[in-house]
């Protein structure tokens, strides 16, 4: 990449910036104009970098990109197949604009749009926005914090716990659109409470979301987050998720990749306090010429960390799925129990599988594994189908599901297990 | 000990001069008169000096690698002399004048007797006629049409079978050491096993015998033709002193159909000393190419000394059903740092690979493994199966591992696994229950970590290449 185009697209990109309204705290505009300066100071990253090597976006640098001013207007009947009737609470965004008219709140604990919370809620959040997801060096999480203006926020009280889940719905309707969803979920401690992120589209088009989300884990406080990304094959999706988890909290994440024509996701947990665990569980099931691509660090910083870690790729048609999983064990944090696997599918001929399940260890009373594989239906498995009466489509097609519902099972939320499940099963059944 | 390895090391040639100083030994630096005069006073043919050159400026147009995982001063290219006559070892009447520190380490490893006396530096003819030895072997092989001699002679007296060969593996401008080696290599040794011919003996018998100074920019190149096998060892379990800090090598192997290369290398340089000064670079490139169907190339390394290590013996396997292996273990202790692992380039249909990487970081040491294992749309049927363990013995060291993994075929299949573990307090309490010092417990826990490795070794060796890491592990445990 020369710099005139990478200039050029950050400018592209970065045109929107002056027309955001000053907000009334200080440190957010401190905040909002340390990341401009920062991503203008960074390129848009090529496969030249070792973290984009498998990962092409000339092409999203290619499209005019502009953010959107009014959205379109949707009323409730048109996302009523999107609801989930568990939800305690619900934000819409569509194309990174907050609906309130779509929204409610009856969970009882923070669920708002942060432009309205940011103010009122000042002292809860200054500590975590922008603190967790580091903007130095990674351009994309910059312009997102440049653009800084509105986004989820949720903050559950100490000790309270929230059976409930809490939807957030991000909505893409226009072609060209850029949006940068935003989330802040602190959990203080003792806290449960569960959050699905939800990434939709409502037509074929060609958009680009920026998603950063937050998630500050206090002591002994518990999160079960959902991720599905099923944005339009023709659009791109960069997310930045980043988890701080004190001592003895719980983080369970479940991430599902199904859209989009060029899809990022980084997942950096780190363990900032002793005795937390992580469960980060991944799924990408992809097709025709999309590529998935998910960078996770699970940083154990302190002793007694557990971290577990399971993701899977199904890759069909052309695809292309890149998988970089590290983990690092810092120096001190003894008695770290990691593991992790990669395992993945290829279905076709043109189908590839990019993967490193990668270790970093400095300390020497811990235990750590990891295992990758990569293969094909096993012949086996599937001539045992065949024997009890299976064609042997069908039975390459329950092995397939199978092999990606092993993840969506671990979905808490039934209703959206169900509509995934559903979605895996049309798209394995070829 | 180490103080007496740094001694050794920075002992000067008391007994080394070399007339006519002017000739033997190149001014420092680096240009292309450097390599027209090195050239020349090989009597190069003009091909092998275009060679070189072509090397030379893609080399000038490339850049240090960053992305190893290893931390050293930047290397002053233009500060090494590349080119000088082979310097006279500094001769000794018995095994009584030699170092009791290094007859100590020989003593541990279980060096034969007469082969001490070699390595140590004692002129052999003392101890027996080594050139006899050699002559009986160079005959014998020479009988089954084996050629086995130091790459100028070959170039000398094959240079056809040379020029066919050399650099279709590793090309001049693959990386920048291999660049810098392809333009300034001084020496190394050629071997040519032709079609249908079982080499009668592990030429590392013979090699060890003739220890011999084997320069800063070795060179090897070995072929197989059809039906063709070898069995290969590079360097020995004693501790090798050198006074060059930069070592560049390139091994190129080439197998052609049906045929068999074994290369195992055991390397024990100087490591510098506990606070890491000092110490080798060991910046090589090694790759194998199994051109052939059913071709098989096996690389077994035993990696225990440098300061630095960052090699990646890979193999590229285009012929159908070819199989590659790699089977290493990787010690470091104090600072040492080691950047090593292997490719597996699978482009032939129902090629296998296997990778089993054992690494072991003590002191305040670096341990990386880094591999690729690469399957082309065109391998249908290839398996990998890597295993990568790490050991920490300490919480000073690091083990890091960075498996590529690129799979770009439906019918292959791919595993790879990876742990670590350490040598727990349990296990010492267990051999102590039952008599057996701490010392001596690493010594056994570590073998049998390394257990899959040895086993590939040649006999003699894997029995030394033991003691070796329970030498290189003393007082770090307990």
């Amino acid at each position: 990449m020369n710099t005139a185009t990478s200039n050029g697209t950050l400018e592209s990109l970065l045109r929107g910036q002056p027309a955001l309204p000053a907000s009334p705290l200080a440190w957010l505009n401190r905040l909002r104009a340390e990341a401009v300066d920062r991503a203008g100071a960074l390129t848009v990253p090529s496969t030249r970098d070792e973290d984009w090597r498998f990962t092409d976006i000339s092409p999203l640098t290619k499209m005019p990109f502009h953010p959107v001013s009014s959205p379109s207007p949707l009323d409730a009947g048109e996302i009523a197949g999107l609801a989930l009737p568990e939800a305690g609470a619900r934000l819409v965004f569509v194309d990174g604009v907050y609906a309130p008219h779509l929204s409610y709140n009856e969970a009882g604990i923070v669920v708002e749009n942060l432009a309205a919370g940011s103010s009122r809620h000042g002292t809860a959040i200054e500590p975590h926005l922008g603190r967790h997801a580091g903007f130095g060096d990674n351009i994309f999480a910059a312009l997102n914090t440049a653009f800084l203006r509105d986004g989820a926020l949720i903050v559950v009280p100490c000790s309270v716990s929230v059976a409930a889940p809490v939807h957030l719905l991000f909505i893409a309707t226009q072609p060209e659109a850029v949006s940068y969803p935003r989330c802040l979920v602190v959990a203080e401690s003792g806290s449960t409470v569960t959050v699905v992120e939800d990434f939709v589209a409502l037509q074929d088009a060609a958009y680009f979301t920026n998603a950063v989300s937050e998630i500050a884990l206090a002591d002994s406080a518990s999160v079960r987050h959902v991720r599905v990304q099923r944005d339009s094959s023709a659009a791109f999706h960069i997310a930045n998720c980043a988890v701080s988890l004190a001592c003895a909290s719980r983080y369970q994440a479940v991430s599902i990749a199904l859209g989009a024509r060029i899809s990022r996701h980084n997942l950096n947990v780190l363990q900032a306090s002793k005795g937390a665990e992580c469960v980060i569980d991944g799924l990408a099931l992809i097709t025709g010429h999309q590529l998935a691509d998910t960078h996770s660090l699970v940083d154990h910083a302190q002793p007694h960390g557990v971290s577990r870690q399971s993701h899977k790729c199904i890759v069909d048609g052309a695809a292309h799925a890149v998988f970089n999983g590290k983990i690092m064990v810092r120096p001190g944090a003894q008695r770290t129990d990691s593991s992790q696997s990669s395992r993945n599918l290829l279905l076709t001929g043109k189908a590839r599988i990019d993967t490193k399940p990668q270790l970093e260890i400095f300390a020497d009373d811990v235990k750590c594994a990891h295992g990758a594989t990569v293969g094909q239906l096993d012949d086996e498995e599937v001539f045992y189908l065949r024997s009890r009466g299976l064609s042997d489509a069908a039975a390459r097609n329950l092995l397939t599901y199978a092999f990606g519902a092993e993840i969506i099972d671990r979905i808490p939320v039934a209703t959206l297990r169900q509509r995934l499940e559903q979605i895996v099963l049309a798209q394995t059944h070829r | 000990m180490s103080t007496v390895l740094q001694d050794l090391v920075n002992q000067p040639y008391p007994h080394g001069f070399v007339t006519n100083i002017e000739s033997d030994v190149a001014p420092k630096g680096l240009n292309e008169d450097t390599i027209r005069l090195i050239s020349a006073k090989k009597n190069e043919p003009e091909w092998l000096l275009e060679f070189r050159l072509k090397a030379y400026r893609q080399w000038l147009g490339m850049e240090e690698p960053k992305w190893p995982n290893v931390r050293y001063p930047k290397i002053d290219f233009q500060a090494i002399s590349y080119y000088s006559a082979p310097k006279p070892k500094k001769k000794l009447n018995s095994l009584d004048e030699v170092d009791p520190e290094l007859l100590r380490t020989f003593e541990k490893l279980g060096v034969p007797m007469n082969e001490r006396a070699a390595l140590a530096g004692v002129a052999v003819d003392v101890i027996f006629d080594s050139v006899s030895v050699a002559t009986t072997y160079k005959q014998r092989l020479a009988e089954v049409g084996i050629i086995f001699c130091s790459i100028s002679e070959a170039v000398q007296q094959h240079p056809g079978l040379v020029q066919q060969y050399l650099g279709t593996v590793v090309p001049v401008g693959d990386n920048y050491y291999a660049a810098l080696n392809s333009a300034v290599f001084t020496d190394g040794s050629f071997c040519f096993i032709p079609k249908g011919v079982k080499c009668p003996m592990d030429l590392s018998t013979y090699f060890r015998i003739n220890t011999q100074e084997s320069g800063q920019f070795e060179r090897t190149l070995i072929i197989a033709e059809e039906g063709a096998s070898v069995s290969y060892l590079e360097g020995c379990t004693a501790p090798k002193f050198d006074t060059n800090q930069l070592h560049a090598a390139v091994v190129e192997l080439v197998a052609l159909d049906n045929a068999d290369i074994k290369y195992s290398t055991v390397q024990n340089w100087y490591a510098g000393d506990e606070q890491g000064v000092g110490g080798i670079y060991n910046f090589v490139t090694k790759r194998g190419l199994c051109k052939g169907v059913n071709s098989r190339i096996s690389w077994t390394q035993v990696e225990t000394g440098s300061a630095i290590t960052w090699k990646y013996p890979s193999c590229i396997l285009r012929g159908d059903n070819s199989v590659g292996e790699f089977y290493s273990v990787a010690l470091t202790n104090h600072r040492q740092q080691a950047d090593t692992g292997t490719k597996m380039i699978h482009l032939g249909k129902n090629t296998r690979s296997t990778i089993v990487s054992k690494g072991i970081s003590a002191g305040h040491s670096n341990n990386s493994y880094r591999g690729l294992v690469k399957i082309a749309p065109t391998a249908a049927g290839a398996r990998n199966y890597s295993q990568c363990d790490s050991m920490l013995i300490g919480d000073q060291c690091g083990a890091n591992t960075f498996p590529y993994i690129q799979v770009n075929n439906p019918g292959a299949q791919v595993e790879h696994e990876a742990s670590t573990s350490k040598i727990g307090e349990d296990q010492l309490f267990y051999f102590a229950q039952r008599g057996i010092g701490a010392e001596e417990a690493v010594s056994m826990i570590i073998n049998g970590f390394c257990k899959d490795v040895f086993q590939q070794l040649p006999m003699e060796f894997a029995v030394e290449a033991t003691k070796l890491l329970g030498l290189k592990l003393e007082g770090s445990v307990g």
